[in-house]
């Protein structure tokens, strides 16, 4: 493995940084791109999945007999099928284990079975499947199945949960909660807060939302009796992952028996890393048919069944000066695992939201806790931006309060608390040590940009025309880079997340990138060619990119947590440079000259002094291909591969300001105004990050005025289709104003941070902030998201929430 | 029963179930998979072709009520590897399909407004976002693909776009 630091490079004006067109949009604009949905296998059977339709019930009996008997019927299987399989897997234990060597996440309580035979914990928890010739005679089997269920209470809060007579979920785990966590120190927090001239307080509801990618999740098992291999196409943002969780914790089948291909993945956001039950089951049921097994996920089976995000309930307490200066931050948690313990989702709700709520301020003491509860809803999982949004959300909201509090400006108080520049590297007293950044002229840049200044004057304004207007910031640390492998075993991720990449120089001089990660829409086909463009100096039409086939891609991660750019392309990054250390020491041999005199430059070698003495890319691409006169210390052929794994994590950071006009009459809420200034370090393509930001913005937007995953008290997902859960449409957006800075990380080669999900994090804060800022004359000091009109409505006429 | 469609230009003749949906045809029984279904309710517009020039939701239309009509998806619009149309070019400038599974249902639907509006002013940007309302994407937040469309109509007229990445303040480079 290699590490790098501290190299942040100029810009060379290579076509690293260049907005390049993306070279996957072609295809993408003429519908010919393969998606799970779009493989049809010669034989191809399909299955469906019966999900259950209550919440919490002891299932007494299954009765099949009827639905294997219906027209095109080939299977149908129920948790007895399937005894000798693992449940699925959570790697990401919260706080660490105690030893990681050997690591062995068998009999995680609570974990979930492939098929559940004797409790249901949630509507949608599956029960049984079919297997028929056609997807309408599979799903009308399920119909066929009788399931007698003996109801049981049902839970759906965390705090709930966690109270005493509170229905139990597994038995296995007491009292439901499988992780009490806290990092920060809480005496010197409980101090000062006891100390404070000022405290507030609120208690906050980060409501539960769903990723919802327009593509739903499938996956098509293959099993080839001829070799005894497996291959599983499916919607999966980490082809390796999936094929180390399901050959060596799941099947318990050799690791080399099983080929994960991803094809065309239409969008994640964090969803598609999980492991899901279906995984196993197309596998299973292709080797015990004979036939390729195809299932596609509906979207009210995605609601029930697709991990889910957010979901906190929270008191979260602020202290500082008279005049503005923070002095601690506090927050008690509770995080709502949903009914099983998914693949990463009780780091995500606690790792990474705790140790981010002190966001961009200098602050001095700071605690969080974190209980981690089950209850009888969908798992949680990762959601754009996941973790870090909650906690700006929690922190921007407090900063707001304070601000009102003694009666500051929201601006200046934040201005006056960021981290100053001449304190990087900074730990932040909860776990993460912040690399880089420039707060203030960030700062700056996004209070200018916004026009903070005018706001009172646009106040008056708007409300000639029967409308309040409030502005709201929101700033932000979103911990990216996922990351050193074994800092992430010290926060009990359970396997390596470095990240690969192999440059394969053909003999005409063409060059094939492979890397180990996998896109959901990022574009990585364009991004890497042109980091191993700009470093071998070659035009990157020459440069093809392949990722998503574990036969064919060299071992690594997939993409998440905004990972890729700053985890696979640095890895390309260093293999180029490699290769080019390989050519000078080959070259010394072409050229006749002693190494020291090879000068390796625009894509070609030259002998130092003596540019007509030179060999052109593709001339050393032919010679290496050919090996004649290499010393036996030199290879031939030109192929290297990268293990990258960073010293440590890199923050981007930014600020976004929001400005919206509240009609007094409907109470609905309009963002007329929107300004983010980013810093994700260097940018390898500019267009396609600014796409990134645009989406995670209105993501963002989503949460604070749309969406919300709404439980009924017993259990049933009421928002199961989307005409209950909103997302944002095109014309519930304006444009967006948008700017960066730029500080390079020093943990890459590149400089590079996360980018593409780091916009969602601030949003949600800024609009709530916005709003109550509209609202504050009312005496109006929080409303819970998501933002409705009537909501909205109800506070204008001044009933409490 | 027994079923004539135009699909592309192409006669297709078939029997189909009464309850068949047009999106169930044109995916599994003719193989055109470039329409893509993201729900279940007619929300998301993955699934959005033209049904004699309008504009259509596959998953709410009947095979059998679309019989004896022109149906243009997205396979029609050009040949594979094929030159973009003008619309599909402007929106790849604009990098307006990011995992690109809602874009082909975009492209029929913005196809139907830039046909409609080829011969009077340019649509306004409202007009172009209200017209998008049938249409979910997760990635782009709709930004790039207003664009695009602003792109289309001004290169149709030959003008400059007036909300271009390239000439609008709302988005300077990132």
């Amino acid at each position: 493995m290699t590490t790098v630091t501290g190299e942040a490079p100029a810009d060379r004006g290579g076509v690293l940084g260049q907005p390049l067109d993306s070279r996957e949009d072609p295809q993408l604009l003429r519908g010919e791109a393969t998606y799970v949905a779009d493989i049809d296998l010669p034989g191809t059977a399909h299955m469906a999945i019966l999900g259950s339709p209550v919440a919490h019930a002891r299932i007494l009996s299954i009765e099949t007999k009827a639905a294997e008997q219906l027209p095109g019927v080939l299977k149908v299987a129920t948790a007895a099928d399937f005894a000798d399989v693992m449940p699925l897997p959570c790697i990401w234990i919260p706080g660490g284990v105690e030893s990681h060597f050997p690591p062995h996440p068998y009999g995680l309580p609570g974990a979930r079975p492939v098929l559940t035979g004797d409790t249901v914990r949630h509507v949608g928890d599956p029960i049984a499947v079919v297997v028929a010739e056609t997807p309408r005679q599979a799903a009308a089997a399920l119909a066929a199945i009788a399931v007698e269920y003996e109801p049981l209470p049902v839970v759906t809060r965390a705090d709930e949960a966690l109270a005493d007579g509170a229905p139990q979920l597994h038995e296995a785990v007491p009292g439901n909660l499988n992780a009490y966590w806290t990092c920060g120190d809480k005496d010197r927090t409980d101090a000062a807060i006891a100390a404070a001239e000022v405290t507030v307080e609120l208690d906050l509801v980060n409501q539960r939302t769903i990723n919802s990618p327009i593509e739903p999740r499938g996956a098509v098992g293959d099993y080839d009796p001829a070799t005894g291999e497996y291959t599983l196409y499916a919607s999966t943002q980490g082809p390796h992952n999936h094929r180390f969780l399901l050959a060596a914790l799941v099947l318990g089948i050799p690791f080399n028996k099983l080929r994960v291909i991803a094809p065309t993945v239409g969008g994640s956001f964090g969803t598609k890393g999980y492991l899901y039950p279906d995984m196993p089951l197309v596998l299973l049921l292709s080797k015990a048919l004979g036939r390729p097994v195809k299932w596609v996920d509906t979207r009210t089976g995605l609601m029930n069944s697709t991990v889910q995000g957010r979901d906190h309930r929270q008191h979260v307490t602020l202290a500082g000066t008279r005049d503005g200066r923070i002095t601690a931050v506090r927050c008690t948690s509770y995080a709502n695992l949903g009914a099983y313990p998914s693949t990463i989702g009780p780091g995500v709700a606690t790792a990474l939201m705790g140790r981010s709520i002190s966001g961009m301020y200098d602050i001095d003491a700071a605690f969080c806790e974190v209980y981690a509860a089950f209850t009888n809803t969908v798992s949680l999982g990762a959601q754009r931006g996941s973790g870090r949004a909650e906690a700006a959300f929690l922190m921007e909201r407090l900063v707001d309060r304070y601000a009102s509090e003694i009666g500051m400006d929201p601006a200046a108080v934040r201005r006056k608390n960021l981290v100053p520049k001449e304190k990087f590297p900074y730990d932040n007293g909860l776990g993460w040590t912040y690399d880089s950044g420039n707060y203030q002229l960030n700062f700056d840049k996004a209070i200018e940009l916004s026009g903070y200044a005018d706001m009172s004057a646009r106040k008056a304004e708007a409300r000639t025309r029967g409308k309040r207007l409030g502005v709201g910031i929101a700033t932000y640390v979103a911990i990216c880079g996922v990351g050193p492998s074994t800092r992430m075993s010290q926060e009990g991720m359970l396997g390596g997340t470095w990240e690969s990449a192999n440059i394969r120089v053909h003999p005409t001089g063409e060059v094939t990138v492979t890397v180990g990660s996998a896109s959901t829409g990022q574009s990585h086909g364009t991004v890497f060619a042109q980091v191993a463009a700009d470093e071998l100096g070659i035009d990157p039409e020459t440069v093809q990119v392949h990722e998503g086939d574990t036969q064919k891609a060299p071992y690594g991660q997939g993409t998440y947590g905004s990972r890729s750019y700053s985890m696979a392309a640095p890895a390309v990054a260093l293999t180029a440079r490699k290769l080019k250390a390989k050519l000078v020491r080959a070259g010394a041999v072409f050229l006749g000259v002693p190494e020291d005199k090879v000068v390796y430059e625009g894509g070609a070698i030259h002998e130092e002094g003596n540019p007509e003495n030179t060999k052109t890319f593709a001339e050393l691409a032919m010679a290496m291909w050919y090996g004649w006169g290499l010393p036996p210390e030199i290879e031939p052929a030109l192929d290297e591969t990268t293990h990258f794994d960073p010293p440590d994590f890199n923050y981007p950071f930014g600020t976004h300001v929001a400005v919206v006009e509240i009609d007094e009459l409907t109470g609905e809420t309009e963002v007329v105004a929107y300004t983010a200034v980013d810093d994700a370090g260097n940018i390898g393509n500019p267009k396609i990050v600014q796409g990134q930001i645009e989406g995670s913005i209105v993501h963002g937007l989503g949460q604070a005025l749309l969406e919300v995953a709404e439980y009924d008290e017993n259990g049933r997902l009421v928002s199961a289709d989307l005409g209950h859960y909103a997302l944002p449409r095109a014309a519930d957006v304006p444009f967006f104003a948008l700017d960066k800075t730029v500080t390079p990380s020093p943990h890459n080669p590149l400089g590079a941070k996360g980018a593409g999900e780091i916009a969602t994090v601030p949003p949600a804060a800024a609009v709530v902030n916005a709003v109550v800022d509209a609202l504050s004359d009312l005496g109006v000091r929080h409303i819970d998201m998501p933002l409705t009109p009537e909501k909205v409505w109800r506070r204008l006429r001044g009933e409490s929430q | 029963m027994d079923i004539t469609l135009n699909v592309n230009g192409r006669p297709e003749q078939f029997s189909a179930q009464p309850n068949e949906l047009l999106v169930e045809r044109l995916r599994d029984g003719l193989g055109l998979t470039g329409t893509k279904v993201g729900c279940d309710t007619g929300q998301c517009g993955s699934c959005v072709v033209r049904l004699d020039g309008r504009s259509v939701k596959s998953c709410l239309v009947l095979t059998a009520s679309a019989a004896g009509g022109e149906i243009a998806t997205i396979e029609g619009v050009t040949t594979r590897g094929g030159e973009l149309s003008g619309l599909q070019e402007a929106l790849r400038q604009e990098h307006g399909t990011q995992c690109g599974f809602c874009t082909p249902g975009m492209v029929m639907a913005l196809g139907e407004l830039v046909d409609a509006t080829a011969d009077g002013p340019a649509p306004t940007e409202p007009e172009i976002r209200e017209w998008l309302t049938g249409n979910l994407c997760r990635c782009t937040g709709y930004h790039s693909v207003v664009r695009g469309v602003q792109r289309a109509c001004a290169a149709h007229r030959d003008e400059v776009p007036a909300g271009s990445a390239a000439s609008t303040a709302a988005a300077p480079e990132v």
